[in-house]
């Protein structure tokens, strides 16, 4: 009987981590607006690619170049992505539902930090893909491309990417909104790079294109900054985003 | 079985619950009765944790539900039917409920069949009306198998058609050993579908008990065109009453001293015109739900309980 209460006193084995991955990776690229969304994302990828293939004098001509303009391509947007990912069920109210299913919220917001990683190496393996294929439409053009690929440049990109999903899924898990936190994403690079403009201390240490030396692979003498600029932009908001996610009470 | 002790909740210096105290056995119906902003709702998110108490304990089935291992496996919830993802089917909402339950998803297809969504089960949720965000809620609640079901304002957007079919579901389930708590504004459905009663009002209970009992133990109405005279009349006769709507009073009937025939006699001696005089059966509860309600608000020495 489909109604029946369960007679039998057996208690339930607990909810295994990678079903909660399963599930928020369902509920991340299900809809429609989620979708298009990561059409976008590639779209834009994509687009920006474009431009050193069309235009040489636009960017130097080098492998290492076309994978960072693939990087900044993702980051427009994948961002957004993981913003939703973190807001769009406080935004819908279905974290009433989701925080009911596994009461022990820190899983949940473990599960979705997943996805966001899975969603980063995703978009950073479909960048890789988009920034070879530019070079195989120039290399056929017959442009002399200088190739300087190496460990250090991917490994620059990647943690770039991971860096940008991160900081907007720290956002997304402050504000728990997301019109509030997609603003914000956009809003505050923007600000503290007038501001950094004006104050050297600002650009160096605070503002977050700080991490455009990370996608250089230009470390040396640059770790202070980039690890203050990870604690103010990552690990503050997301260590106050989770506290704020485990004890808020849902009216 | 859900159990609560002196559930307490205030947001800031506004008191929501304060010391509430429920206990829904298998096999019964509970019906949580209040007006809106009485406190039920909040008190059934602090059973499921979605709100944390000040003060006290709730528990399902003797443990405290942030320690269910898979809670929709125990205690299916209807806690707002509009908050659910609007760009979703009807259909993969309810999978997404049966794999994190980690029930077998055919029984999406059987719970979409019971609640009459079939049809729509490949529409998106932004184009159901309120009646059936609420079935499919109620699927979503079943999904687990629970034993026990809380429901907040589950007649809310159904027809009497779909709420004489929820009743059938309850009493079903109830029947069955299920455990169910659900809350009401809405007087006549409570009455029709619970066998007990927990009335709330302004964040603590006033009243509860079995239905029966409640109804038996209620009031006398009386009613004149002359309602302070017949008032004043009252006092001076030290009964004790409520006034209710359209100049009725409904007055208790303290352990069987006061009866209708004392009334009107209390009536003839001050010369009170009376218009209807009966003691309250069909709308006992809406009486009792009006006086215990109305007169918590107004005048709570006036509450017999």
């Amino acid at each position: 009987m489909i109604v029946a209460p369960s007679s039998s006193p057996i208690v339930p084995e607990p909810i295994p981590f990678s079903r909660l991955v399963r599930v928020e990776w369902i509920k991340a690229t299900d809809t429609r607006s989620a979708r298009w969304l990561l059409g976008l994302v590639g779209l834009t990828t994509t687009a920006l690619m474009l431009v050193p293939v069309l235009v040489p004098t636009s960017f130097e001509q080098t492998q290492a170049t076309y994978l960072r303009v693939a990087a900044l391509g993702l980051t427009v947007l994948l961002p957004v992505v993981t913003i939703l990912l973190f807001t769009g069920e406080w935004s819908q109210r279905s974290i009433m539902t989701t925080f009911t299913q596994e009461p022990r919220r820190i899983r949940v917001v473990n599960a979705k930090l997943a996805v966001s990683m899975l969603m980063g190496t995703g978009g950073a393996i479909f960048g890789g893909a988009v920034a070879a294929a530019g070079l195989a439409v120039v290399a056929a053009a017959g442009r002399d491309v200088a190739s300087d690929m190496s460990v250090g440049v991917v490994a620059g990109y990647l943690i770039f990417v991971f860096l940008n999903v991160l900081a907007a899924v720290a956002l997304g898990a402050l504000l728990q909104n997301s019109a509030a936190a997609i603003a914000a994403a956009f809003a505050l690079p923007a600000t503290f790079a007038v501001i950094g403009s004006a104050s050297t201390f600002v650009a160096d240490w605070i503002d977050m294109s700080v991490w455009s030396w990370i996608l250089e692979n230009d470390w040396s003498g640059h770790i202070p900054q980039i690890s203050v600029t990870v604690i103010i932009w990552v690990a503050a908001p997301l260590s106050a985003g989770i506290a704020r996610t485990v004890r808020r009470d849902i009216g | 079985m859900i159990t609560t002790t002196a559930l307490t909740k205030r947001y800031g210096d506004t008191p929501v619950v304060r010391d509430v105290s429920l206990r829904c056995e298998p096999g019964t119906i509970t019906g949580f009765l209040g007006a809106n902003g009485a406190g039920k709702s909040t008190t059934m998110k602090m059973i499921v944790g979605l709100v944390r108490p000040d003060h006290g304990v709730a528990n399902i089935g003797g443990r405290p539900f942030h320690e269910l291992p898979n809670p929709t496996r125990v205690v299916g919830m209807l806690l707002d039917a509009s908050a659910m993802h609007p760009g979703r089917t009807g259909r993969s909402t309810l999978s997404i409920a049966a794999r994190m339950a980690g029930v077998r998803l055919d029984r999406v297809d059987r719970l979409l069949d019971l609640v009459g969504l079939t049809d729509a089960a490949d529409k998106r949720v932004g184009t159901y009306s309120l009646g059936m965000r609420q079935r499919l809620g109620i699927a979503q609640a079943l999904v687990g198998d629970p034993e026990t079901l809380i429901l907040d304002e589950p007649a809310n957007g159904l027809d009497p058609e779909g709420i004489a079919w929820m009743r059938r579901l309850l009493r079903g389930f109830a029947d069955r050993g299920g455990t169910v708590l659900l809350s009401s504004h809405l007087l006549h459905e409570v009455q029709a579908t619970v066998d007990h009663l927990v009335v709330i009002a302004d964040g603590a209970v006033v009243s509860s008990g079995r239905l029966d009992d409640l109804l038996a133990s209620s009031s006398i109405l009386v009613r004149s065109p002359e309602p302070a005279a017949l008032a004043a009349a009252l006092r001076a006769a030290h009964i004790e009453f409520v006034a209710g709507p359209d100049d009725a009073l409904t007055v208790d009937v303290d352990g069987g001293r006061v009866t209708p025939e004392l009334l009107a006699g209390v009536a003839r001696d001050h010369q009170v015109l009376l218009t209807e005089l009966r003691r309250s059966d069909t709308n006992g509860l809406e009486q009792l739900f009006f006086s215990l309600t109305a007169a918590n608000a107004a005048a709570p020495q006036e509450v017999a309980s």
